[in-house]
């Protein structure tokens, strides 16, 4: 190659893969689209809770529920937030500027599924404390605190990756965002299920909460290997389309 | 690799054909094209134009028949044969939200070009976008996006140029400055341009071919080219619309 | 040759899930369902109507249990015929053949009406099993989820345009959906929820045969119904691509 230079295979990738998500990164610093809307969206679903949970009395415990809110709010900011990711790049056509480049299809993906992990995970981040404050003051929390970052790091690698995949689809479909729902929701249930069971279990703590949070774990674990490499597998045929 | 022959010829499509289901996109296209040629496709809406680049781009797979350019086959050695060519599209293909630097960077990033400061500079300063830079892509105009877009094109020094509708949406001056710049760069490339200007293709191509239903209605060298029956041709096919 | 052999089964099938039912009233007996016991044997010298109408007075859920023979044939079934939409989309995905597309579509088709049968006889089985309409029970949540991913194949079909990008789409989908089908039952299962497990054990031999002869039944009974739909789909295209050769 006359160009290129002697730059190996596996560091060429690398070297793209940074390209693809500094850029990325730097786009989000810059509009700051994705991470406000994403974090406006969870504020407003906050509100709601709030609706939904005004009539239950002081007896009712929050923190029964608080792990299911939380992920309910997570699941829609996280499809909000991948249709932008893939809109950025369909819009004046720079995908296929991308595809032209001489770069490995599974580049694309995982440069794409890490700048969306990232972005996921910084507005959970954002949206916990402000749940605990809003809904969970003077309730204690029960388990072990490392144990929900953990959860969230784990369960967000299976939404951004399966996400990255539906979103590269669903980006290309007459109904955008109705269709990454229609998708994404039942694709993501036993992840959900997965992900709301070990959370609880961090949340109220007790005897068995090591067990709970473990056995919802392996499972969280078991969903993100399958899934991505069926993803991952996939994505080449996807993106070519 | 190239084989000897590629030194000469830089596209070589033998019987393709892009089909699904009962649509053909394309059918049984046969061409070759020596090197530093410029060869202009015309035809009506649908006639397979775009689809044919996107082939010659690596973008889509041929169904059956092989298309090689500068030796290389487009499903075989994609990866390789990406490196070697670019795409000048109506669209600008950049991302809005980043500078213009920003933009030819991140891409010669991905072509893996050596020293991409000095690159990105020569050539936007080649384009007289220099003063731009550091603006981003959103605030440009038509004819700045299309100056920026083809040093995106032209950063990892393709051998094979293909342009979609290059003329497309440019008001006069813009054309007037593309004009140069292909002027500027027409030795050292192959061209395949894609046109609905019948005198504009005509007067930059060195070859010529009319593609109407996915299939080649004419195809020859300028040179021995009869303008007023290309003319006429071309006119009847139009006529022919969409297959 | 073809035609004869899905004539056969759709008549065969239909026999042999007909068989089932009346296995299953008057000979087989009725399986324990969890927390719910009911009586082991059927008196068949009563008449069917006695039956129901005493189970339903004494709240025993005889009746009701019956639907075990057709529901879960029906839903090994829809799974069965799923297999299809994942295998053929992977054969279409490395071939681009559109048969293949069509095939996986068929068969996706299929496993609509399976799954939606199963929906229904799972609702009728809980009321009889639990007396209540709906229970987030690990089979009948997995098979919610099912329905919701069969239907998002066709929504997702249905929004695009492009054929070969709607089919290699649908495809991946296929897959996807398919891979994720039996994590949904695992991990329901696995779950420690507030929801009802049910173990299940041996089929005593009347019951068994049952059960084989409605499962066969449904099994032939929706190939029958594929390749009927595949014909009908084939010749459809033929169809077009003979009009498309004209006007070219």
């Amino acid at each position: 190659m006359a160009v290129t230079g002697g730059t190996s295979g596996r560091a060429m990738s690398w070297r793209q893969f940074r390209a693809i998500l500094r850029k990325d990164i730097v786009m989000e610093l810059r509009t700051k689209e994705m991470v406000t809307s994403m974090g406006l969206y969870a504020l407003l679903t906050m509100v709601i809770y709030q609706v939904a949970l005004s009539q239950s009395g002081t007896a009712f415990d929050p923190r029964l529920i608080a792990a299911g809110l939380l992920w309910l709010a997570f699941v829609f900011t996280s499809m909000l937030g991948l249709n932008r990711s893939l809109v950025h790049e369909k819009d004046q056509g720079c995908l296929e500027a991308l595809l032209l480049s001489p770069v490995d299809r599974p580049v694309i993906f995982f440069a794409k599924a890490t700048g969306n992990f990232i972005f996921l995970l910084i507005v959970e981040v954002l949206t916990i404390p402000v749940f605990g404050f809003l809904f969970l003051q003077g309730r204690g929390f029960g388990g072990q605190f490392w144990m929900i970052p953990a959860v969230l790091t784990a369960a967000s690698l299976g939404i951004a990756g399966v996400g990255t995949l539906l979103a590269t689809m669903s980006v290309n479909t007459t109904g955008k965002d109705f269709v990454l729902a229609v998708l994404f929701i039942p694709l993501m249930y036993p992840l959900l299920l997965a992900a709301v069971s070990a959370t609880t279990a961090a949340v109220l703590g007790g005897p068995d909460a090591a067990a709970g949070f473990w056995a919802g774990m392996r499972m969280i674990g078991a969903y993100d290997a399958i899934m991505l490499l069926v993803a991952y597998g996939l994505y080449e045929f996807i993106i070519g389309a | 690799m190239p084989s000897a022959t590629a030194i000469e010829t830089a596209i070589e499509v033998r019987g393709l054909e892009r089909t699904f289901g009962a649509r053909k996109a394309l059918a049984d296209i046969t061409l070759t094209l020596p090197r530093g040629a410029f060869l202009s496709v015309f035809g009506p809406n649908g006639a397979g134009k775009t689809t044919l680049v996107r082939v010659l781009t690596t973008l889509t797979p041929p169904s059956s028949g092989s298309a090689r350019i500068l030796g290389m086959d487009v499903v075989k050695d994609a990866v390789e044969l990406r490196s070697r060519i670019g795409l000048i599209s109506h669209n600008p293909l950049l991302y809005p939200d980043l500078t213009a630097e920003e933009n030819l960077l991140f891409f010669a990033e991905m072509y893996g070009v050596q020293d991409p400061k000095d690159r990105v500079r020569e050539l936007l300063a080649s384009v007289e976008l220099d003063h731009r830079r550091l603006d981003l892509v959103r605030t440009f105009s038509r004819g700045m996006l299309q100056r920026a877009s083809i040093c995106r094109a032209l950063l990892h020094r393709p051998e094979v140029l293909f342009l979609d509708e290059p003329y497309s949406g440019l008001d006069p001056h813009a054309m007037d400055i593309l004009d140069g710049l292909i002027d500027q760069i027409r030795s050292e490339h192959t061209f395949v341009m894609i046109s609905h200007d019948l005198a504009k293709g005509l007067e930059l191509c060195s070859h010529a071919l009319i593609l109407a239903r996915g299939k080649v209605v004419m195809q020859a060298p300028r040179a021995e080219l009869d303008d007023a029956a290309f003319a006429e041709t071309y006119r009847s096919v139009v006529g022919m619309g969409v297959a | 040759m073809k035609n004869r052999v899905t004539g056969v089964l759709l008549v065969l099938g239909g026999v042999l899930t007909t068989v089932s039912f009346i296995v299953a009233f008057f000979v087989a007996g009725v399986p324990d369902f969890g927390t719910v016991t009911v009586a082991n044997e059927v008196q068949t010298e009563r008449s069917l109507i006695e039956i129901a109408a005493e189970g339903f007075k004494y709240g025993r859920p005889d009746w009701g249990q019956k639907i075990f023979y057709f529901h879960v044939p029906v839903a090994l079934s829809s799974f069965l015929v799923f297999i299809f939409t994942a295998y053929y989309g992977a054969r279409f995905l490395l071939s681009k053949n559109r048969e293949f597309d069509t095939k996986a579509r068929i068969a996706t088709e299929v496993t609509l009406v399976f799954v939606v049968l199963t929906m229904i006889t799972g609702v009728l089985w809980t009321k009889a099993a639990w007396d209540v309409w709906w229970e987030w029970e690990p089979r009948l949540t997995t098979y919610f989820i099912m329905t919701l991913l069969v239907i998002a194949y066709f929504v997702l079909r249905n929004s695009i345009d492009d054929e070969e990008r709607r089919a290699t789409y649908a495809a991946a989908f296929g897959i996807l959906a398919f891979v994720d089908a039996p994590i949904s039952f695992a991990i329901t299962r696995l779950i420690p929820s507030t929801h009802p497990v049910i173990e299940r054990g041996g089929l005593e031999t009347p019951m068994l045969l049952s059960f084989l002869c409605g499962l066969f039944g449904m099994l032939m009974i929706g190939y029958a119904v594929y390749q009927v739909r595949v014909r009908e789909e084939m010749l459809k295209e033929r169809l077009e691509s003979l009009k498309a050769s004209l006007e070219g």
